[in-house]
């Protein structure tokens, strides 16, 4: 049989963002790939150090259109490092809130789109209505369904009133039950499972080997959760599993992701209900010194990790992000291996991309 | 006089027209509503097919001009006259001993033009869209046609109105051979390329298939020539599985066929909501491994029935 090459994107109706997959096929059967990327490139980080460090928050809000919250938070966080604030502990709370909602809303999306993309329109109709009641939460929390522009320097800007917080955990509790009935169809439906088991196959070594983070890391077996290693505030007060699981296949990534749907309502539910008194911000010098700091969280995709150097004046010197999509795109060219064609939009589902916070 | 009325409105070309278009409408709603949607008002598929008439005409450099143009025609004409021996609450254009035979070889044509359409295109998804067709064509079509030669073998008479007044002195179809009704729907579904085995135009993989590169007219002709095989493919198996009115005495003979018909179509609909697409190899796998054997040993029990 003759080799034919099969271009998948930039612009293809398995793909959300553009990013370029060039898939060399005999007949069905995959035995080439090759990626390109860059299309969604905008200089972000150059553009950082043009801006003030109270306007690169809002920019890099922007990296991302999923995990815009937690991208916000990170690099507050490494600011606030800098500068030697600490964050009182609502503040440290209602971030985490937006953490987690932005978690669940991320992985109802993802399940939607896996199942979209292996012809199973029902689970996507109803994640993604699932998914509307997270994003209006977050709407009235701090006015915007995507972009939050929760965060300053020193805390947040949103707070909670007393009958707001009980409204959210009614709203939390229907979801539970949402989450749950929609769930159980994941684990039970057989047609899904056959679609998705022993597909895009990463080994343990393999993720070792690739620095894999996340809930691809996790699903092979690697038992990685920075908002559990860390020992970050709140997380050492709250209780929560990480789920892992061994098979490493596409199967187990959606079992990971969406047993941690169930432990980011859990976290909700209980930074809700412990949320602590006080103001949610600090008080900020308006000088950052010069210097150096890191800042890392645990994003629904995996780690992402900031670094920030300040030369003392308004822009900070640098600022690099990592992104945990990166990581999972250069396993790419293993996981399409020894595949038919139509498993090719199952492992790109599978990992879950998001190409624009790995172009930026 | 009356034949031409026959042919060209009812149940011809006209009538056949009107229920691809409400089967179409019914079928968007009913999978909509399981999905919590709302779905289209009732003229959508008019809607679409009026807009698709009036849109450019687009054909990709190197494909073959005369045959894409033929072969959606030629598709629809086979749908046509398939349709012309399959009776609509007992009346039927034309009949004769084994039109049965007639009627599923017209019904094959549409597949083997849909393979041609990817194969004479120059698009890779097309050629690939074509290729699966094929594919997936000698998986379901075995199983199809031994489960729709079993009421024939039962009945004894390759005549579609026979079988139906077969069942009328005994029984439905569906309560006789149960089986067969299944492994039939299960072939129809394979056969009109419809959700989960719309393999061969699966969005995700290849597109649209061996119609990504078309537009306008012509692709409006291939939509038709669906939604009618659609039509006449439930019709078909109404007639042979439920083809029985006794039940119903009491009612005119032509609202109970169309509300048979269309409780037919709400199964086909919920088999598209209620699963994920198969892969080309998981379908032959079923198609070989499980819906043939089957097929062979509902024919084989039939066999022997009638043995009896």
């Amino acid at each position: 049989m003759s080799k034919t090459i099969v271009p998948i994107g930039p612009q293809h109706p398995l793909l959300k963002e553009p990013v370029a997959f060039q898939i060399t096929v005999e007949g069905e059967q995959v035995i080439d790939s090759a990626m390109r990327m860059g299309y969604v490139h905008r200089g972000i980080e150059r553009l950082c150090e043009e801006r003030t460090y109270v306007q690169d928050i809002h920019l890099l809000e922007r990296v991302c259109g999923i995990c815009s919250h937690v991208h916000a938070t990170t690099y507050c966080r490494a600011v606030e490092a800098l500068i030697g604030v600490e964050v009182p502990l609502r503040g440290v709370y209602l971030r985490a809130l937006l953490c987690e909602l932005e978690r669940i809303h991320s992985h109802l999306l993802w399940l939607g789109v896996l199942a979209r993309n292996i012809g199973f329109d029902t689970i996507f109709m109803y994640a993604w209505r699932d998914r509307e009641i997270v994003l209006d939460i977050m709407e009235d929390l701090s006015g915007g369904r995507v972009s939050h522009a929760a965060n300053v320097i020193g805390g947040v800007r949103v707070d909670l009133t007393e009958a707001r917080r009980e409204e959210i955990l009614g709203e939390l509790t229907f979801l539970d039950g949402q989450v749950a009935r929609l769930l159980n169809v994941v684990e039970q439906e057989q047609s899904l499972r056959a679609r998705t088991r022993d597909i895009g196959l990463l080994t343990l070594e393999q993720v070792r080997q690739y620095c894999v983070v996340g809930p691809v890391a996790r699903a092979s077996g690697l038992d990685v959760d920075f908002r559990r290693d860390s020992l970050q505030v709140p997380y050492d007060r709250l209780t929560f599993e990480v789920p892992v699981h061994d098979a490493g296949d596409v199967w187990a990534r959606t079992l990971v992701r969406s047993q941690e749907t169930v432990e980011s309502l859990r976290l909700c539910r209980q930074i809700l209900e412990d949320l602590p008194e006080g103001p949610t911000s600090a008080r900020v010098p308006r000088r950052v010194k010069a210097g150096q700091a890191i800042a890392r969280a645990e994003a629904p995709r995996g780690e992402v990790f900031y670094y920030v150097r300040s030369d003392g004046s308004d822009s900070p010197a640098r600022v690099k992000v990592r992104t945990p999509t990166l990581t999972s795109l250069i396993t790419l060219p293993v996981q399409l291996q020894e595949i038919t064609m139509a498993d090719v939009s199952v492992v790109l589902s599978g990992v879950d991309l998001c190409i624009a916070c790995a172009d930026r | 006089m009356v034949i031409l009325f026959r042919l060209l409105v009812f149940p011809g070309f006209l009538f056949l027209f009107f229920s691809a278009m409400l089967f179409d409408w019914v079928d968007r709603r009913v999978i909509a509503r399981f999905q919590e949607r709302v779905g289209p008002p009732w003229y959508q598929p008019f809607a679409d097919f009026v807009k698709l008439l009036a849109k450019e005409d687009v054909l990709s450099t190197g494909a073959h001009a005369t045959a894409a143009s033929l072969l959606p025609v030629a598709a629809l004409v086979a749908v046509l006259t398939a349709a012309l021996y399959v009776p609509v609450g007992g009346i039927a254009v034309a009949s004769f001993e084994g039109d049965l035979i007639l009627v599923l070889f017209l019904l094959s044509v549409p597949a083997i033009s849909y393979f041609l359409v990817g194969w004479i295109s120059v698009g890779v998804y097309s050629v690939i869209g074509g290729n699966r067709s094929l594919l997936q064509y000698f998986s379901y079509e075995v199983p199809f046609l031994m489960a729709l030669a079993a009421p024939a073998a039962l009945s004894g008479t390759w005549s579609i109105a026979r079988i139906v007044a077969y069942q009328g002195q005994t029984s439905w179809g569906l309560l006789m051979q149960p089986l067969g009704f299944i492994l039939a729907m299960i072939g129809l579904v394979g056969k009109l390329k419809r959700d989960p085995l719309d393999i061969p135009k699966a969005k995700s993989e290849v597109i649209a298939g061996p119609l990504t590169e078309f537009s306008g007219r012509k692709l409006a002709l291939w939509h038709l020539a669906m939604e009618m095989q659609t039509v006449v493919g439930i019709f078909l198996l109404v007639n042979l599985f439920v083809g029985d009115s006794r039940f119903f005495g009491w009612l005119p003979q032509l609202p109970v066929f169309g509300l048979k018909a269309l409780a037919l179509l709400v199964l086909l609909s919920m088999a598209a909501v209620l699963y994920a697409r198969l892969r080309i190899d998981q379908l032959a796998d079923l198609g070989w491994k499980i819906l043939a054997p089957l097929a062979l040993l509902q024919f084989v029990a039939t066999l022997w029935i009638i043995g009896l």
